[in-house]
């Protein structure tokens, strides 16, 4: 008998340890992003929501103890696999969110392949991703793909352009060649005729002879396929040039406030696709945690009052993945990472940036989500949607240079 | 017609920001033999210096010039006397992974105080054109190439006719004279080499409202600038301004009459430099040592 009630009690106080011990011990997360290099700007805005989703967690989730462990992937491959090796063989990390920019995260691949946890990437629109990993049940891919703008972009063309030849401006990185064949299938799918494709180097200074071979074919549509820093030459560049081109479409640059600012009035009549646009779209809030993730205006808000600018959709994507981890984990109800990964892979919840329910796309990527885009334009210093038409509160209008 | 006069406008306005970009480096070379792998992070800074200007203090870009300059020239100096002076004799390796390093602290320090936000200046003429019948002239691009022209014709005019013009041309000729004739040695390499830091924060301020202010803009205008002070003949400010001008004709030419031309013209600009160091090693107007 005493043996039994030793045994009992044994048992008793040994879960009570383990509980507490699992109670203390926090899912820990590694976090690979660019908090420096060339790509900085998505990293820096990545940790920002991340860091305002763990606060955010500590008031409104209590008792699902999730920690981010930050690694600076430095904007190279070589510092990517270096923290991949470090999160995986000597910290032990089961789950991995970032990096976030295309040719970071395709150097993450074979690092990853040596232990395969669970790995989020909120960005890379590459399609090396999907064909290399795409079909993992551990990789996860919040973002949409180029060949999905590309479907977006020629369903807008053909609604709204009569005359359908179009001129490609692209650079000659990753970027560019990834975004080419894409855009051309699509385009052409939809009847337009491609009279001229421009290759510029990236980082280049003048793309002016690019754009006189494109006044001499005489588009009626200009698709740039280019990031940031190239898509602000250019669109100075179009607008000084006088290109007297009518339909003016970028790609994701467009949306951030960075690229607005620097073009300053060449921004007029671009045109470019986002997942979220802030002050434009207005995701309800989630019925079961209504303060970690309210309506998207009133996550803005708080953002608003918190950094004094407002938010970047690496910001609110970010966000949203950090809540629907701890949402995941509080749904499995442990730590353990094939019980966390299909309570992620299970979840159909609204975020603040969008409904997020993992789907499989056309490409083999069997997880895939916040890939719903909205094609704007930017009229009057402000961006008006134009396309799909259930959420377009405007039309694509001409360009007067 | 109107095809081949549009090359030849956009080629002359960029050989004039070329000309812009290198005019620094090659006087940071020609007087105080120092390859100045920070010049690219100079021109970052002073396009920085021009932004926050614009943006805090609404000034105009070009009004800048003269802040930004005087700046350069202090701060340069003072790099110059703390880090480059201890190994000017040394092996020109040591100053090479010197200056590198100076860049590489000032874009990370310029990350960190500033992000990586792309930025840009936007005065009225920053977007503004001439249009000749077909013909387009970018007015930013014009003003740039005019600035390059002032800067050059003032160097000239400084190398010439000053006292620390001549000065600068007799440590470029022999060094261990121009000390034995009463030349602060130190102090004019400090001055110059400030000089040369000056010439880049003025191009920055110049391309602030032309490209993309960002951290990182500096590396691909030291790359572009090295090749064109290596093509004209390092330390020759005529061969600089010469080669400036080459590669830009060369890259705007290839760009218009080569099919996917733009993707070829940087390549073409090297196989200049190439060629053109094979049959003159010293660059288009180098000599051993020469301004």
């Amino acid at each position: 008998m005493r043996a039994f009630i030793a045994r009992t009690l044994a048992v008793a106080l040994g879960i009570g340890a383990a509980g507490v011990a699992g109670a203390a011990e926090p899912l820990k997360v590694g976090a690979a992003l660019e908090l420096s290099g060339r790509f900085v700007a998505f990293g820096s805005h990545c940790k920002r929501g991340i860091d305002m989703a763990s606060e955010a967690l500590k008031r409104d989730l209590p008792g699902t103890p999730i920690e981010f462990i930050f690694h600076d992937v430095e904007s190279n491959a070589a510092s990517t696999v270096s923290a991949f090796t470090q999160m995986t063989s000597e910290e032990k990390l089961d789950f991995i969110i970032g990096p976030i920019a295309s040719p970071i995260a395709a150097s993450a691949i074979p690092a990853w392949r040596q232990a395969r946890p669970i790995w989020i990437v909120p960005g890379a629109s590459t399609v090396t991703l999907e064909k290399e990993i795409g079909s993992d049940l551990n990789f996860f891919h919040p973002f949409p793909y180029a060949y999905q703008y590309h479907v977006e972009i020629a369903g807008m063309l053909k609604q709204y352009v009569n005359t359908k030849t179009v001129s490609i401006i692209y650079t000659d990185d990753d970027y560019g060649r990834t975004h080419l064949p894409l855009a051309e299938k699509y385009l052409r799918d939809a009847g337009f005729t491609i009279v001229s494709e421009e290759i510029v180097r990236a980082n280049s200074a003048d793309m002016n002879s690019a754009l006189t071979k494109i006044a001499f074919a005489k588009p009626e549509v200009l698709l740039a396929l280019m990031q940031t820093t190239d898509s602000i030459t250019l669109a100075k560049q179009v607008y000084t040039r006088r290109l007297k081109v009518p339909y003016l479409i970028g790609t994701f640059a467009t949306q951030l406030k960075e690229w607005q600012d620097a073009v300053g009035l060449a921004q007029e009549g671009w045109t470019g696709l986002a997942s979220y646009l802030p002050n434009l779209v207005n995701f309800p809030a989630n019925p079961d945690y209504p303060k970690l993730l309210p309506t998207t205006s009133d996550w803005e808000a708080t953002f608003r009052a918190k950094y004094s600018q407002e938010p970047n959709y690496d910001d609110a994507m970010c966000y949203a993945l950090a809540a629907a981890m701890a949402i995941a984990t509080k749904n499995a109800g442990s730590n353990d990472r094939e019980y966390v990964a299909k309570a992620l892979r299970e979840l159909d919840i609204n975020t603040v940036y969008g409904h997020l329910k993992w789907t499989a796309t056309e490409g083999g990527t069997k997880q895939n989500a916040f890939d719903q885009m909205i094609i704007f334009q930017r009229q009057g210093g402000k961006s008006v949607t134009i396309y799909p038409p259930e959420a377009a509160n405007g039309k694509l209008q001409a360009v007067q240079h | 017609m109107a095809y081949f006069t549009q090359l030849l406008i956009d080629a002359l306005l960029l050989g004039g920001i070329y000309t812009l970009m290198a005019i620094g480096l090659s006087l940071s070379y020609g007087v105080a033999r120092v390859i100045n792998f920070a010049h690219g992070e100079a021109v970052m800074l002073g396009a920085y210096g021009a932004f926050w200007g614009f943006r805090l203090l609404g000034l105009d870009p070009l009004m800048a010039i003269p802040a930004v300059a005087m700046l350069g020239i202090v701060v340069g100096a003072i790099v110059f006397r703390l880090t480059i002076l201890p190994i000017l004799d040394s092996q020109q390796e040591n100053q090479i992974l010197l200056t590198f390093g100076i860049g590489l602290v000032l874009q990370s320090l310029a990350v960190m105080a500033w992000s990586a936000d792309e930025r840009a200046t936007n005065p009225d003429y920053a977007l503004s054109s001439f249009e000749l019948g077909d013909l387009v002239v970018p007015g930013a691009r014009l003003i740039g190439c005019a600035v390059a022209g002032v800067l050059v014709a003032i160097l000239f005019v400084w190398l010439k006719f000053t006292e620390l013009g001549r000065a600068s041309r007799a440590l470029a000729d022999n060094r261990e004279a121009a000390g034995l004739m009463g030349i602060n040695v130190p102090a004019m390499f400090a001055f110059v080499f400030g000089l040369g830091v000056a010439l880049g924060d003025t191009t920055g301020a110049i391309v602030s409202f032309i490209l993309p202010v960002t951290p990182f803009m500096g590396f691909s205008i030291l790359i572009k600038s090295f090749a064109i002070v290596v093509l004209g003949g390092l330390g020759s400010i005529v061969g600089t301004v010469i080669g400036a001008f080459v590669v830009a004709f060369a890259e705007t030419a290839v760009a218009y009459y080569v099919p996917d031309g733009n993707g070829w013209a940087e390549a073409v600009a090297f196989a200049i430099l190439f060629v053109v160091l094979v049959v003159r090693p010293n660059g288009i107007l180098g000599t051993q040592a020469t301004l």
